[in-house]
């Protein structure tokens, strides 16, 4: 035929892992990812995107670089002084880095979406080793990878010979800790996309929460006891001997964790107990079985085309009475009840407000068992306690727009101008931060101590200037930079490094404003004077986010053809 | 004189040096069933996006129910609906969620809002689906529910691109009764479709855009005649269909190409 090239033989078929089909089509994917980099910087945006990620990248490198140096401090003390006993603390801290950083990264990092390629000719082990490959570069693995590092340069500084036996037990631990991630990530994604199983996550996350409250009070009760019936010793001598005793039988049960056989392993390895270190080598492969195998369960059913949509509703369902959760047929309400109504359907929306909460907590609670009850770790605790959980609203502040999808077409279409449509949106964000807020104030009162008078006030001015600055910066960007957010996911979102980065750069901003006029007056002996300031510049910013909202229309209108393309577009 | 519904004049739109639509005229009279046609590229799509304020006009002016229409024309687009390319819908609420919603944004009281959502529920037979959340419908159950939020307002003026994608026999039925009616109660209705046999049997007149450029526009009959006085022997036009008059304009190109590709089974 004139004009075509002869037509090549079909593709040498196989379903091995590297079959001649299989590294045809691992090439092909390679060369596709290639092209998409290459064609993201053909458009400012994308050049922009671009620039963004490689100062992520940095930032997140010059933060691995930390933890890794300061793991190797640890480990090169712990193998020159010999205290191996000791070693499963810089795994675990390896462990939860690996695990809960995917978590957190979810919902703002580009993930590509690898179940596309499942309409090619792909054969299960293929589909399974591309799921593993495709993030190895992701900021956690970079993390997780780094920390490894760290211990083996640490270890391998103070005893060179222990070089082999030091990298086999780590390659085996982050083997360990990419499947599990991946195994973790795929199934929180499984259980999101049904609303039963998200009902029960949520409850079970609900659960996790009130538990860690009560633990506290459960350990003081505890305490108190003692004291009680040890008058005597109601000392630090008393205590560290109970502390001695919880951590002896914790470390029972940690050692036939993942972190603590690795550091067993390598343990027995350097004190040339090799059975010893071969039990705990087999069951570390044994959990990375365990680990590989829940993984396939979830992405073999992906791969036989799993459909995780909602089972159909065949029975007739009367006609609900409570039809409306907020009154008046403004669009005002109902830009925030639809707000309202997706909020609880929206995973990481919930996980990036709840997550920086349960940190709070979390953080709380060591700091006030860390400390003696009658001092607080430290005077700022309270408002950095509270500010924190403002970072969690980023993705929403800061891309209003984005969880519209294709839904964007019916705020233009329809007569309600858009500073109507971020009005609403922001008043709801602006009444949910100040629920996430008392809740955090709660939390941070609880576990660090109440506050005095003066701190309470200037964490509250200083609110009512982060406030109305996040909102007209998020405006603005959320008009600029949209980027499409998934709401039934949690991982696998295509976010937008850009708008994450200035993000991150007004909030530290607002922060260390903050903290300026915080420290200024206090040098000047007049805390009060701090709450003023600050009320003074929030009712500047107040002014500002007016300013930007009327704006919003014409700028709304400039951008209409981006905002329908990036946010319209078709998965 | 009666004031034509939509009214274009000049209409062009342009990405970078792409001309997208170039110099697009037509005018909609008043309860009309217009049926904008074209292959894949044409600017169809383009120009309903021009038409409903989704996309601002290189140049060119257009005016609906008789008032120039542009962006904040705020009144203009009570009297408008629309299911777009996208079909605008929000997937992480219900259907009744969803129609209230719209309901809403459009200004309606409370109580108009519930009725009609529930009529139109029901007529589209999506009532048993009311806590499905939009995103798990099928793609047939998605357009119809992006149909019932076009009209939940009673628009003048309805603008509908590929309304019957992806929607089996008996929904399409049912959305050219609905369609019908409007008509007969004096809407008017703005149609882009594939699905030339619905075309030609619901619109009173076609205009069909290739390559950006209109070229040709007139009741069927009028096409017919315009296409019959092309074509050699032909003495009866009137048993033309609208695919034929469809391809002998745009002309039938790939298809002999087509019956070259000879390693296809």
């Amino acid at each position: 035929m004139a004009g075509l090239a002869p037509v090549p033989e079909p593709a040498t078929t196989g379903a091995g892992i590297f079959s001649p089909l299989a590294r045809r089509q691992y090439r092909a994917l390679a060369r596709m990812r290639l092209h998409m980099l290459a064609n993201n910087v053909r458009s400012v945006q994308g050049a922009f995107e671009l620039g963004a990620r490689t100062v992520t990248f940095l930032i997140y490198a010059f933060l691995g670089c930390a933890l890794s140096a300061g793991l190797c401090i640890g480990a090169y003390i712990m193998a020159s002084r010999t205290m191996w006993h000791s070693l499963p603390m810089l795994f675990w801290i390896t462990f939860i880095v690996w695990q809960v950083v995917p978590i957190a990264l979810a919902s703002f990092q580009e993930q590509f979406e690898i179940s596309g390629i499942l309409r090619f000719p792909v054969s299960f082990p293929s589909f399974y080793l591309l799921q593993l490959v495709f993030g190895l570069v992701d900021v956690p693995v970079i993390l997780g990878g780094l920390c490894c590092l760290g211990i083996y340069v640490g270890i391998v500084l103070a005893r060179p010979q222990y070089f082999f036996w030091t990298a086999l037990v780590l390659a085996i631990f982050a083997v360990f800790n990419i499947i599990t991630a991946r195994a973790i990530l795929a199934w929180i994604d499984r259980w999101m996309a049904q609303r039963r199983t998200r009902e029960i996550v949520s409850a079970v996350f609900l659960v996790l929460m009130l538990s860690l409250q009560l633990l506290n009070p459960v350990l003081y009760q505890k305490e108190n006891r003692a004291r009680r019936s040890h008058p005597a010793h109601a000392n630090s001598q008393h205590g560290s001997r109970e502390i001695t005793a919880w951590t002896r039988s914790l470390s029972t049960v940690v050692q036939w964790l993942p972190p603590g056989l690795a550091a067993e392993g390598l343990r027995e390895s350097v004190e040339h107990h090799p059975v010893h270190a071969l039990e705990s080598f087999c069951l570390l492969g044994l959990y990375i079985l365990g680990a590989g195998g829940v993984l396939m369960t979830r992405l073999r059913a992906e791969f036989s085309g799993e459909n995780l949509s909602e089972a159909p509703v065949r029975v007739k369902v009367a006609a609900g009475k409570r039809t409306w959760l907020i009154d008046g047929s403004g669009p005002i309400a109902a830009v925030i009840e639809k707000e309202l109504r997706t909020l609880p359907r929206a995973m990481p929306v919930l996980f990036a407000i709840g997550a920086p909460l349960l940190t709070v907590l979390i953080v709380g609670t060591v700091l006030r068992n860390s400390f003696p009850a009658e001092t607080s770790p430290f005077r700022l605790a309270f408002p950095l306690c509270v500010s924190y959980t403002l970072l969690g609203f980023a993705p929403i502040i800061y891309n209003n727009l984005g969880a519209e999808g294709t839904g964007i077409q019916i705020l233009f279409l329809s007569p309600t101008p858009m500073r109507t449509v971020l009005l609403a949106k922001n008043l709801f964000h602006a009444l949910l931060y100040a629920v996430v807020s008392i809740l955090a104030g709660i939390f941070a009162a609880s576990r660090l101590g109440t506050p005095d008078g003066i701190l309470l006030a200037v964490t509250a001015a200083w609110l009512l200037f982060a406030l109305p600055t996040n909102l007209a910066a998020g405006n603005l960007l959320s008009l600029a930079m949209p980027y499409r957010m998934n709401l039934g996911r949690l991982s696998r979102q295509r976010g937008s490094q850009t708008s994450a980065l200035i993000s991150m750069l007004v909030q530290l901003g607002v922060i260390a404003v903050g903290l300026a006029v915080f420290e200024l007056s206090e040098l000047m002996e007049k805390t009060w004077l701090a709450a003023l300031v600050l009320l003074v510049l929030a009712a500047v910013m107040f002014l500002v986010w007016m300013a930007v909202l009327r704006r919003t229309d014409s700028m709304a209108a400039r951008n209409k053809d981006r905002l329908i393309e990036v946010l319209a577009k078709r998965e | 004189m009666d004031t034509p519904a939509i009214q274009t004049h000049g209409l062009t739109r342009r990405f970078g040096s792409l001309t997208a639509v170039e110099d697009v005229t037509f005018s909609v009279a008043a309860g009309e069933f217009f049926g904008f046609l074209g292959p894949n590229g044409a600017g169809k799509s383009t120009t309903i996006k021009m038409l409903t304020g989704l996309l601002e006009p290189t140049s060119g002016t257009m005016e609906i129910l008789g008032e120039p229409f542009g962006a904040g024309a705020t009144s203009l687009k009570r009297q408008i609906g629309v299911v777009p390319e996208g079909m605008a819908l929000l997937g992480r609420l219900t259907a009744p969620e969803y129609l209230r919603f719209v309901g809403r944004m459009y200004g309606l009281d409370r109580d108009t809002v519930n009725q009609r959502t529930e009529e139109l529920l029901e007529f589209m037979q999506l009532a048993n689906e009311r806590r499905k959340l939009i995103t798990d419908f099928s793609h047939g159950m998605q357009k119809k529910l992006a149909l019932a939020a076009a009209v939940i307002h009673g628009p003048r003026v309805l603008f509908l691109d590929e309304p019957f994608e992806g929607v089996d026999a008996i929904a399409a039925g049912m959305l050219k009764t609905l369609l019908q009616g409007m008509i007969n109660r004096g809407a008017t209705i703005f149609l882009t479709s594939h699905v030339l046999e619905i075309v030609e049997r619901l619109c009173d007149h076609v205009a069909i855009i290739h390559q950006g450029s209109l070229v040709a526009n007139g009741s069927l009959e009028e096409l017919r005649a315009g296409v019959a006085s092309t074509l050699p022997g032909s003495d009866s036009p009137q048993r033309l269909t609208l695919e034929e008059i469809f391809l002998n304009i745009v002309g039938a190109g790939g298809q002999e190409q087509a019956q070259e590709l000879s390693w296809l089974a």
